[in-house]
């Protein structure tokens, strides 16, 4: 499978594409891409899951390392167009606190700039 | 000791050339029990060990040997082959004696270099008995001294073969005596002292001796003296050909071992076209290594084939093979003769005719065609003359008759032989494939015992109208539900009634005949004339007029006493389904009407009637990834395939797929397996669908069934150890199991039904 992350720049925020299934592999280059962003300075970012069909254990414990790196730069991550088996997925693991969801890519966006957001629970 | 057999002694293949033949070692030795009642004696058993020739015979009675040797347990092994320079009664009494008596000796040492006194004088062997064992060996030395000094040679061979018996007696124990070759003693002076021997042997009561013999089956059978006594204290044990997966399977470990590479279709191949003949198998590899040359394609495979046949060790046992048939030069040319014109022709041919064919004064014609009979190179019945079946011997007999007697103008290169077997890969193959399902339809007919099963088994049409998209386990969860049922007569025996082929098609009829209604009168009787039908279309209507043709005569034959058949029932079953023309006509006549995947369904629901529960016997599949990276989203995917098709629904399928996911994950992780692979197996049951993870691993990510610690518990690393929480979250029963070769991973999800 081919782990070239999908990444789109809107103004000053970065939407990444996690693709079909997020593993390790998919996941460390998310957390690589990431950190390019946070280097360039950019501080808002979506994660897309709309592709994502499947999860492992391995991807979401990067995914929480990409979100703490997030923070700890003083930026934010959403996650949008999760579908209802990942969310439950989420749940299940406890990691409701952790992560900020959107149904769409463009709530996403919005709830980055303030706007309304859909949290976990 | 385990029957593990730690030492060979006698025994001359490997265990994987033994492959298969564990009932059959285990029905001889069981006959050394026999007979070991404290409370009595019993007439000393006689064991007739008889198979086809290369079949593993005297393989098999080495094994025995070795085993019960090591054992050391209640029964003490003996182990005799005659040989053609020893066949007068001195010559084999004498040689049998030392033999038996250094073998004894040897097992109560538990030395079986001993075994190698044979060729010591009686005196010396004597010596190397134990102590205890001292007189009664004396004593068995001293009478078979006396006997040679009278020149008693019956004496003699009486107490040569009853040795064994004696000297076990004395140490409590009981012998099996094994003797090969037996076939050689016929029409030699001494089969008259070995049967009287045998015989004296048979009517003594002793609780010690158990007596088995093999060699050519034909002769030793027709030895056999029409008595009822002998025939009732005598055990047959058959040695058939061994099956298919046991002969493919001894090829893949040899060729491995020599290093050769082989391919499942080719080593498929060998099987079919060397009859699952084990000497012909192991000769084909040993040829193969020796030349440096592989088994993985058909030509490669043909092209030895060839070469063995012709000028290789195959050949050279076939032409001693004739020579000890024919007994002397002259005679292997007129074996030749009678061998290739019952092949060419096809069919039975007069001994008459084949006797004139062979050029030798008259008389001499037909005891050479006996002899050829005995020793399996043709078969006699009842005045005809048919071929052996062995196409190795056709082939060689073909080749040496058009090479060295016809004096056919050879190729200038390659050989026609090679040729001819290369169209015939092809045909081979697929009459395997033939094979197999005709063996399942002749299993299932003789499962047939006034059951009823859904009528749409045996009507294509309307099976297709009720089943079609719909998944195989739904099929067979609906099947139950058909208010349309057939009852199956009782099925007494199947004929076979031949094949026949047109081209694109090809088809087996069979007759099983029965009784309906669970009575016995004529009135009741009823044949179910059969036609397994294999073609690359549906079956057309001129096809269908054939196979008719083929039928008609075997239905106006199947008559009784009244001359009318009460009741014929057509079935007609074809891989490939019907044309229209043929279903509407096969309908028209009231004829069943099923396909091969008919045939696994009906066997499935005969399996469930004869287990007489509720639970339908699960479909599995199984599935083998390789631990490299994103292989688990290969087993999601099946599983996601499997669980669709058992009418899971979609948040339980991505359940399934994610736990399944996090198994093999965690498999991956802890495996420490040398073929670096995860083995998963996916069952289905009536309201539950089971997936089994299997690793070599030490654990499977626990420690005892619970989650592993981890170390040094960042956020990041924590989550990498929840995939076991991840299973037990999303599926209903998971079961961590170790095994002896590592850990499994059993994992439950059950169907939910709509709620009514």
């Amino acid at each position: 499978m081919n782990e070239d992350i999908r990444t789109r720049l809107v103004e000053d925020a970065a939407v990444i594409y996690s693709g079909p299934y997020l593993n390790q592999l998919r996941g460390e280059r998310i957390e690589m891409v990431c950190q390019e962003l946070l280097d360039q300075g950019v501080r808002r970012i979506v994660v897309n899951f709309e592709e994502t069909e499947l999860i492992n254990s391995i991807g979401i414990s990067i995914l929480l390392g990409v979100i703490e790196s997030v923070n700890n730069a003083r930026g934010g991550l959403v996650l949008s167009n999760v579908n209802q088996s990942n969310r439950e997925l989420f749940e299940m693991l406890g990691l409701g606190a952790h992560v900020v969801m959107a149904e769409t890519e463009e709530l996403a966006l919005l709830s980055l700039t303030g706007e309304t957001v859909e949290a976990m629970g | 000791m385990t029957d593990l057999m730690p030492r060979k002694i006698l025994s001359q293949i490997s265990s994987a050339g033994l492959a298969g033949r564990r009932s059959e070692i285990d029905a001889v030795c069981a006959l050394a029990q026999s007979g070991a009642d404290e409370s009595d004696s019993w007439p000393v058993s006689i064991g007739l060990l008889l198979g086809p020739p290369r079949v593993g015979k005297s393989e098999i009675l080495r094994a025995c040997f070795d085993r019960l040797f090591n054992q050391q347990g209640e029964a003490v092994p003996f182990f005799h082959a005659l040989r053609r320079s020893s066949l007068t009664n001195e010559g084999f009494a004498r040689a049998c004696l030392s033999q038996f008596l250094a073998q004894f000796a040897a097992f109560r040492r538990n030395d079986p270099r001993l075994i190698e006194s044979i060729d010591h004088p009686l005196a010396t062997v004597q010596r190397f008995a134990l102590p205890e064992d001292y007189s009664a060996v004396k004593s068995v030395i001293d009478s078979f001294a006396r006997a040679a000094a009278d020149r008693d040679w019956a004496q003699m061979v009486r107490v040569a073969m009853s040795a064994p018996m004696l000297v076990a007696v004395q140490a409590r124990l009981n012998a099996l005596v094994m003797i090969d070759n037996c076939d050689l003693v016929l029409g030699t002076d001494l089969k008259a002292e070995f049967t009287a021997a045998l015989a004296a042997l048979g009517s003594t009561r002793s609780r010690s001796a158990s007596y088995v013999l093999t060699g050519l089956r034909r002769p030793l059978v027709n030895s056999i003296p029409p008595d009822q006594e002998i025939f009732g204290r005598t055990t047959l044990i058959k040695v058939e050909r061994t099956g298919d997966e046991v002969v493919e399977k001894f090829t893949r470990i040899r060729a491995q071992r020599l290093g050769i590479e082989t391919s499942d279709s080719t080593i498929e191949l060998m099987s079919e076209q060397l009859n699952r003949d084990f000497f012909y198998t192991s000769s084909i590899l040993e040829a193969a290594a020796s030349r440096g040359v592989s088994l993985k394609t058909f030509i490669e495979f043909e092209r030895l084939y060839t070469t063995e046949v012709l000028n290789g060790r195959i050949s050279h046992y076939l032409d001693a093979s004739l020579r000890e048939a024919a007994l002397d030069a002259r005679n292997v040319r007129a074996a030749l003769e009678a061998i290739a014109l019952v092949n060419e022709a096809g069919c039975p041919v007069p001994i008459d005719a084949v006797a004139e064919r062979m050029g030798v004064p008259d008389g001499e014609g037909e005891a050479l065609l006996e002899r050829l009979h005995a020793y399996e190179l043709l078969n006699l019945n009842h005045g005809f003359v048919s071929p052996s079946g062995d196409a190795v011997v056709a082939d060689y007999v073909r080749a040496k008759h058009r090479n060295e007697i016809t004096g056919a103008q050879a190729p200038v290169a390659g050989q026609e032989l090679l040729g001819e077997k290369l169209k015939q890969s092809y045909r081979l193959m697929m009459s395997r494939f033939n094979r197999a399902v005709e063996s399942q339809l002749i299993e299932l007919l003789s499962r047939f015992d006034f059951q009823s099963v859904p009528a749409s088994l045996f009507d294509q049409d309307d099976f297709e109208k009720r089943y079609r998209g719909v998944s195989r386990v739904q099929v067979r969860r609906a099947l139950d539900d058909e208010v349309n049922r057939v009852r199956l007569p009782q099925v007494v025996f199947v004929h076979d009634l031949g094949h026949g082929e047109q081209p694109g098609v090809n088809w087996r009829l069979f007759a099983a005949s029965g009784f309906e209604g669970g009575i016995y009168t004529e009135a009741n009787e009823v044949l179910w004339v059969i036609a397994l039908i294999n073609s690359k279309e549906p079956l057309d209507v001129e096809s269908l007029n054939h196979i008719d043709q083929r039928l008609e005569p075997s239905l106006r034959s199947k008559v009784g006493k009244s001359g009318v058949l009460s009741h014929a029932v057509r079935w007609y079953i074809s891989k490939e389904g019907f044309s229209a023309i043929a279903a509407e006509r096969l309908s028209g006549a009231q004829a069943y009407r099923s396909s091969y995947s008919h045939l696994d369904l009906l066997q499935d629901y005969l399996t469930r009637l004869a287990l007489s529960s509720t639970t339908r016997p699960a479909s599995e599949f199984e599935l083998v990834i390789p631990i490299e990276d994103e292989a688990e989203l290969i087993a999601a995917r099946t599983a996601e395939q499997i669980a669709r098709a058992a009418d899971f629904d979609q948040e339980s399928i991505n359940q399934i797929k994610t736990a399944l996911i996090e198994a093999c994950i965690n498999a991956a992780e802890h495996s420490d397996s040398p073929d670096r692979k995860i083995h998963q197996r996916f069952a289905i049951d009536e309201d539950k669908l089971i997936i089994t993870v299997s690793n070599r691993g030490k654990t499977f990510g626990t420690a005892n069934g619970k989650p592993a610690p981890t170390v040094g518990a960042s956020r990041g690393k924590s989550a990498r150890g929840r995939g076991l929480q991840i299973i037990r979250a999303l599926m209903d029963q998971v079961e961590f199991e170790r095994t002896d070769e590592g850990a499994r991973l059993v994992m439950i999800k059950y169907l939910k039904r709509p709620s009514s």
